[in-house]
């Protein structure tokens, strides 16, 4: 949460850097998907979701950092997760890249970290924002999707044995996110 | 009940000097219709003075002996209207002009800005805000905010579900994202034929100027770098299968610099760019090309901006070098490409020549050196 003021700050050279590194892209789609970006940091400042954070990561404005906080009343509860979002040049038209960084036991995030969200995927719009997708995240922690897994054993469970699948989850969160 | 239109006569008579009700005659006014006006509150200078007069002469009228009549004095005269009432309508007035005045400064300022007055104002915009202290400018802007870019939306283009974008946005969307309203996902109809909904767009440019001035500036800025990939992905699509007469007559709209034509030719440009990047060879030959093309370009624009008048020797001469390379090019890459493909193109090539240097004497012969 402290590190908020720090992504604000960096967001100012972001722009440059990225049309430097993309010469192949025409200088309209950078400038507006980093325009768009930036607008976007300014209000999540201004407006956070719960338990969570996002920022660019160093200087880079398509490459955040994102902070997860296990949400109380779920087997996540007192972990802290990191997840990294990787923005296409022509965002907002094609969707931010999401991977987890930190190991969660959870039926929509496999062991690479790669994410199954269907608004990340043929469901994404281009009106949908970093916030959307953080909360859309935020709701996979108290509502997992075990119809639409990507471990299909932990949905397995999941719909089986959900104190099983808990204690699971719990101990997982205590081993790799705390 | 029978002495009213005694009471009524004596009131008017004692009201209005017989200058006035002379003159309201003349104007074809009834003294019941005087009488009506009077009661109507203005905050005109001359009303001010007539009231004056009025409550004057009220004060020399003597008081009615009448009960029932003072009653209906006071219902239904004018006189029974009291002066400090009156001003107390006027400050109200005021007030409430005040208040309609900060209510919509924004308005005021864009009139200035029309006007190309008060430099103030345009440059503390935040100060203007703050002076509003109106909290639904705030509501204003985000919901005329375009959900694609997030900025106010440039000339809005509503879609058959309701939802508004820019024109531009909404077109990336459709061409990159399928034609599903971004807002809803429903389906939307030929994006192609999008048109800007025009009451909204004059709305958002009364009520937020400054955005819009910002971002028709970018806008210039952003087409004219777009300018060059343009005219070599035209200038390339004309050189490989178009005849020369088609391609003399895109020039000369190119001369005139006409933004809506650009912006016509934009979408069969891009297309077929986006047909060339397939084969590899003329991609390359294409970059070799840009540099040149852009040198030339911005030569050419300087000339134009100089002299004010569409730049035909440079745009002949440009169009000779390019030629002249692209013969080169035709005639030296024969070993990877089509044998009868190059030789038509030498061909075209060859014709377009003899055209553009025909135009270029002609234009020069016509011009006053």
């Amino acid at each position: 949460m402290n590190s908020q003021g720090g992504f604000s700050m960096a967001g100012g050279g972001g722009g440059s850097s990225a049309t430097a590194t993309s010469s192949w892209v025409s200088p309209t789609s950078v400038s507006s998907s980093g325009k768009r970006i930036q607008r976007e940091m300014a209000g999540l400042n201004l407006d956070p979701p719960p338990d969570c954070s996002a920022g660019p990561k160093g200087d880079n404005l398509y490459h955040w950092i994102s902070t997860f906080i296990g949400p109380p009343g779920t087997p996540y509860q007192g972990g802290i997760f990191f997840l990294d979002l990787i923005f296409p040049i022509d965002y907002p038209f094609k969707p931010p890249q999401v991977v987890f960084k930190t190991r969660i036991y959870h039926c929509n995030v496999d062991s690479a970290g790669n994410l199954r969200l269907d608004i990340l995927k043929n469901k994404w719009s281009p009106a949908l924002t970093i916030t959307k997708v953080l909360l859309a995240i935020r709701s996979i922690f108290t509502h997992p999707d075990p119809y639409d897994p990507l471990v299909p054993a932990i949905a397995h469970l999941y719909l089986a044995d959900r104190a099983k699948h808990d204690e699971l989850a719990a101990k997982w969160t205590l081993r790799f996110a705390t | 009940m029978q002495s009213n239109p005694v009471d009524n006569s004596q009131n008017t008579e004692n009201l209005f000097s017989p200058r006035f009700k002379s003159v309201a005659a003349m104007a074809g006014w009834d003294e019941e219709s005087i009488l009506v006006a009077s009661l109507i509150v203005e905050d005109t200078p001359e009303r001010q003075f007539k009231h004056k007069k009025r409550s004057d002469l009220h004060f020399k009228t003597p008081p009615s002996t009448n009960t029932r009549r003072k009653r209906r004095d006071q219902k239904k005269s004018p006189i029974s209207v009291p002066l400090p009432i009156l001003n107390l309508d006027e400050e109200g007035e005021l007030v409430m002009q005040e208040s309609e005045k900060k209510k919509e400064p924004r308005i005021a300022v864009d009139d200035e800005n029309k006007l190309g007055g008060d430099k103030l104002a345009k440059d503390n915009p935040d100060a203007s805000c703050s002076n509003s202290a109106l909290p639904c400018m705030d509501k204003l802007r985000e919901e005329l905010s375009c959900a694609i870019c997030l900025e106010i939306c440039f000339e809005p283009s509503t879609t058959s579900c309701g939802h508004s974008f820019c024109k531009k946005c909404l077109r990336s969307a459709a061409d990159k994202c399928g034609k599903k309203c971004p807002k809803c996902r429903q389906l939307i109809g030929n994006s192609r034929s999008c048109t800007v909904n025009t009451v909204l767009w004059n709305t958002i440019q009364l009520l937020f100027p400054q955005d819009v001035a910002a971002k028709k500036e970018s806008g210039w800025k952003t087409q004219k770098e777009h300018q060059s990939s343009e005219r070599k992905a035209n200038n390339d699509l004309i050189s490989r299968n178009v005849r020369p007469s088609t391609r003399v007559s895109y020039r000369n709209t190119s001369v005139h610099h006409q933004p809506s034509t650009r912006v016509s030719n934009r979408d069969t440009s891009t297309s077929m760019w986006n047909q060339d990047e397939e084969d590899t060879p003329l991609v390359q030959r294409l970059r070799r090309r840009e540099a040149l093309e852009r040198l030339i370009q911005s030569r050419e624009a300087s000339g134009r901006r100089r002299r004010g008048i569409p730049g035909q020797d440079e745009d002949a001469a440009l169009a000779l070098r390019l030629q002249r390379e692209e013969f080169m090019e035709a005639f030296g890459g024969t070993n990877h490409e089509q044998s009868g493909n190059s030789l038509s193109t030498a061909r075209a090539n060859l014709r377009v020549m003899a055209s553009r240097a025909a135009i270029s004497i002609h234009s020069r012969g016509r011009r006053p050196m």
